[in-house]
């Protein structure tokens, strides 16, 4: 894009430390980190730029990547440090996406099987680490292999939609379930081995971005109906088979009644947004500490209070940004998969932010998951940069 | 292929649009701020907030500043029962609770209590259950108010669900929600009632053959002793439930009227919430009468209660309204002064006279002998009442000097056993110091 986009990127860094630094009053003993951030974005932006690709994706990410340093560090100055090793691994992430190009016609299984040993691995050999067994240890590594899994088998879902796009609409009866096949099989196993793992959120995430995606590009508003009618029915059975479930849509439903048991989370969020108000509290001023899971689920709850209803819309609004800045850069190529591709991440940034802001909104059940970019997490925030590469090399084309 | 990436940009659009609608919900439209629930309501964390005072004007509670915060702090662990406490995530109870709009406007309250008292109080009831309230019986002051086990207000955030989990309750006040059967401590009030009513005098001689039958059923003193031919004012000292099951047979329901004009079965204005205790119901036999008249038969009272009754035979017979706070100063807002409060004369004031006389005795050569103090006379009398279920709950009330009482002192032990041994000596202990800390200073 635009060379001064650059220079810009310092700026707002510096701007950013200038707010903490101002707002806390107090020794910010990490600030370099953040400089380091911004210098490393900045860094990113000029190495995609060099190299034929997109970096208009670079600001938005940033500011939300920086954001998030900013309340870790107001919260817990580790937690701060802990996302900056997050974020070192993201810029390789990012090289990654951005060289790596995505699933081909061959290789595609390679990516989709990848998704589900990642998990079935994650299922066998996981490590618990407070409480939830979600995590993989390779030698001194440790991650969360969903975070990486939903990209693999998203990545997947648009070759091999694009590839079978013709015969999926065409064929019917038995030979369509050959087609649909190894599609469903895939999907639903990454599905269930999430779903065996009490890990809904990604579960639901992974189903909506499948729907949508398999709607739109066969537009087919029959299918549409029967992902409904599936998810009613799925949604009968789960609860079933999960009782935890039950609790949580209580929680949703009726977070008042339960205030102080399982829908305490919800109503301490929605007390810390309506303390906001319109201009917020200022950084360090509000009492994010009383919420639970704040720096990871409830973050966004956290930057309601303190930058209020202004702050909190800025954040979504920076968020609907990349995706649209996302489906520009589709728009420009000429290839489906990249469309498709872009499309797919894209979704899946936004349902997630659906998810998760929805959820503390109320406006869905709460589902766990983090805030992309923002949320306190090593491996969430690789994974999201991994997808910004990605989608930054989708502008390739139309670059050269 | 345009046409697709509009649909799903209209469907991001959708979402985006919902969560800024929900956003200005939940963030302009409504308001929580007074939601009872939400923590933030006591934003007065970033403001200073009143002192809770002892009587003296030793702070009790008060706000310190810790960096950019307020942090309230307490006197001691003994004290939060009275104060209450103020804490972020865990609310707002007790005195800090009753006076929190005064308290917010930075207004001090100050309490009867004695801090130095209240202390001793604490240390002497160590890790025993139960409670210990200390009353000025002119006025209905309360001087010490102590229930334990006790909760630490400095410290909640370490101790939270340890207090949870503990079996023993520590987040009830005993001394002014507990509700026990008062046993044989009741007997003071009973007799005064009976000479009140006429149905005995002090000196009325009784043979006690240590059972009492009544009907099908029997009533019979401790250990099924039998005192001989006593006065009344020695079955006081000697707690002859024999006797006082006939007391009580005789007085009737004259027994519930007298009860309840000393206050028991009723919840006086008092800053701390407290149960209003349980007279029952008229009794359907003699059996039924005399259990009420020993202190059993559902009768249930707290310490507090007995301490007010207690303090009114002291008091010649005159109930004061127990009170807690005596002023409220400070800040912008007015002045208010509580003043001693006469309730009603519960008893004759010659009845009263008589009652105490026994109760002298029972210090003297009765079941209270432990409860004597060297260089005073002290007018006691102790109470081991059947719970049903565990051991019994031992009761000690009297006050000293028995001739111009000072003081007067409630206590329980939960399954203490025989309050003779228990409960007694450690309401002597308790009226030695508090007279000797009440004491004028020399200069």
């Amino acid at each position: 894009m635009r060379r001064w986009v650059v220079p810009w990127l310092e700026l707002a860094g510096w701007l950013g430390l200038a707010v903490l630094v101002l707002s806390r009053r107090q020794y910010v003993s990490l600030w370099w980190q953040l400089c380091a951030i911004w210098a490393g974005l900045a860094g990113l932006a000029v190495l995609s730029h060099c190299c034929g690709f997109s970096h208009v994706l670079l600001l938005p990410a940033a500011l939300l990547v920086s954001l998030g340093w900013i309340f870790l560090h107001r919260l817990r100055p580790e937690w701060a440090a802990q996302q900056f090793v997050g974020f070192l691994v993201g810029a390789a992430t990012y090289c990654v996406g951005l060289f790596g190009g995505w699933a081909s016609t061959r290789t595609k299984y390679i990516f989709g099987l990848g998704a589900a040993v990642l998990l079935a691995l994650t299922w066998v050999f996981g490590v618990a680490v407070g409480g939830a067994k979600a995590w993989l240890a390779v030698g001194p590594l440790r991650f969360q292999p969903v975070e990486f899994a939903r990209v693999l088998l998203v990545l997947f879902i648009v070759r091999y939609l694009s590839d079978n796009q013709a015969l999926l609409r065409q064929k019917r009866g038995l030979e369509a379930a050959a087609y649909w096949g190894p599609l469903l099989l895939l999907v639903g196993s990454v599905f269930l081995l999430l779903a065996v793992q009490r890990d809904l959120g990604p579960a639901l995430l992974v189903f909506a971005v499948y729907c949508v995606l398999s709607v739109a590009v066969l537009s087919s508003w029959k299918l549409a109906a029967l992902y409904v009618l599936l998810a009613v029915v799925g949604f009968g059975a789960v609860q079933h088979i999960f009782p935890h479930l039950g609790t949580r849509l209580t929680a949703w439903l009726n977070p008042w009644q339960y205030a102080e048991t399982a829908g305490y989370q919800i109503v301490q969020g929605l007390f810390a947004l309506n303390s906001g108000r319109v201009l917020g509290k200022g950084i360090g001023a509000g009492s994010g500490e009383l919420i639970p899971e704040v720096h990871t689920d409830f973050i966004f709850a956290l930057i309601g209070e303190e930058l209020g209803l202004a702050g909190a819309v800025a954040v979504v609004s920076l968020y609907l940004i990349l995706a649209f800045a996302g489906l520009r850069l589709a728009a420009g190529s000429t290839e489906p998969v990249e469309q498709y591709t872009a499309v797919g991440i894209v979704l899946l940034w936004f349902m997630q932010v659906f998810l998760v802001v929805g959820g503390i909104l109320r406006l869905v059940p709460l589902t766990g998951m983090t805030l992309p970019f923002l949320s306190y997490g090593s491996s969430s925030l690789a994974a999201q940069m991994w997808m910004l590469g990605i989608l930054s090399s989708v502008g390739r084309v139309r670059s050269k | 292929m345009k046409p697709l990436l509009r649909k799903i940009f209209l469907l991001i659009l959708g979402m985006y649009f919902l969560m800024v609608a929900a956003l200005v919900f939940w963030q302009v439209a409504v308001d929580l701020g007074k939601h009872p629930l939400n923590p933030r309501r006591y934003g007065a964390f970033r403001q200073p907030r009143g002192a809770i005072l002892d009587r003296s004007g030793l702070p009790l509670a008060r706000t310190l500043m810790a960096g950019e915060k307020y942090v309230r702090e307490y006197a001691d662990p003994s004290v939060t029962h009275v104060t209450g406490y103020f804490h972020q995530r865990y609310g707002i109870t007790g005195l800090e609770k009753a006076f929190d709009a005064r308290l917010q406007a930075g207004q001090d309250v100050y309490t009867t209590i004695d801090l130095r008292l209240q202390q001793k109080v604490a240390e002497l009831m160590g890790d025993r259950v139960g409670a210990a309230v200390v009353m000025e019986p002119e006025t209905g002051a309360v001087l010490a108010l102590v229930s334990c086990p006790q909760i630490d207000g400095n410290s909640l955030d370490d101790f939270w669900s340890d207090y949870l989990a503990d079996q023993r309750s520590p987040f009830v006040n005993r001394a002014v929600q507990g509700l026990y059967p008062p046993g044989s401590a009741l007997k003071p009030l009973v007799l005064a009632a009976a000479l009140a009513g006429g149905i005995t005098t002090a000196d009325a001689h009784w043979t006690d053959r240590g059972v009492l039958k009544l009907g099908e059923e029997a009533i019979s003193n401790h250990q099924g002793q039998a005192w001989g031919v006593i006065t009344t004012s020695e079955a006081l000292a000697h707690s002859s439930n024999v006797v006082f099951a006939q007391l009580a047979v005789e007085l009737g329901p004259a027994l519930l009227d007298a009860l309840r004009r000393f206050g028991l079965g009723e919840a006086v204005l008092f800053p701390l919430s407290q149960s209003s205790g349980r007279l029952p119901s008229a009794a359907q036999s003699a059996y039924g009468w005399a259990q009420i008249g020993i202190g059993q038969g559902g009768l249930l009272a707290t310490p507090l209660q007995m301490a007010a009754a207690i303090s009114a035979i002291a008091n010649g017979g005159k109930l004061m309204r127990p009170y807690l706070v005596q002023e409220i100063k400070g800040g912008w807002r007015l002045r208010q002064a509580q003043r001693p409060e006469f309730v009603r004369q519960a008893v004759p004031q010659w009845a009263a006279a008589d009652v105490r006389d026994a109760m002298v005795l029972a210090v003297e050569k009765g079941t209270a002998r432990a409860a004597a103090v060297r260089g005073t006379v002290v007018a006691g009398k102790t109470g081991t009442a059947q719970t049903g279920s565990g051991g019994d709950h031992s009761w000690f009330v009297g006050f000293a000097p028995a001739e111009k009482p000072e003081l007067a002192v409630v206590v329980v032990l939960e399954h203490g056993g025989l309050a003779s041994q228990t409960a007694a000596p450690l309401g002597g202990q308790i009226l030695r110091e508090a007279l000797q800390l009440l004491a004028p200073q020399d200069m």
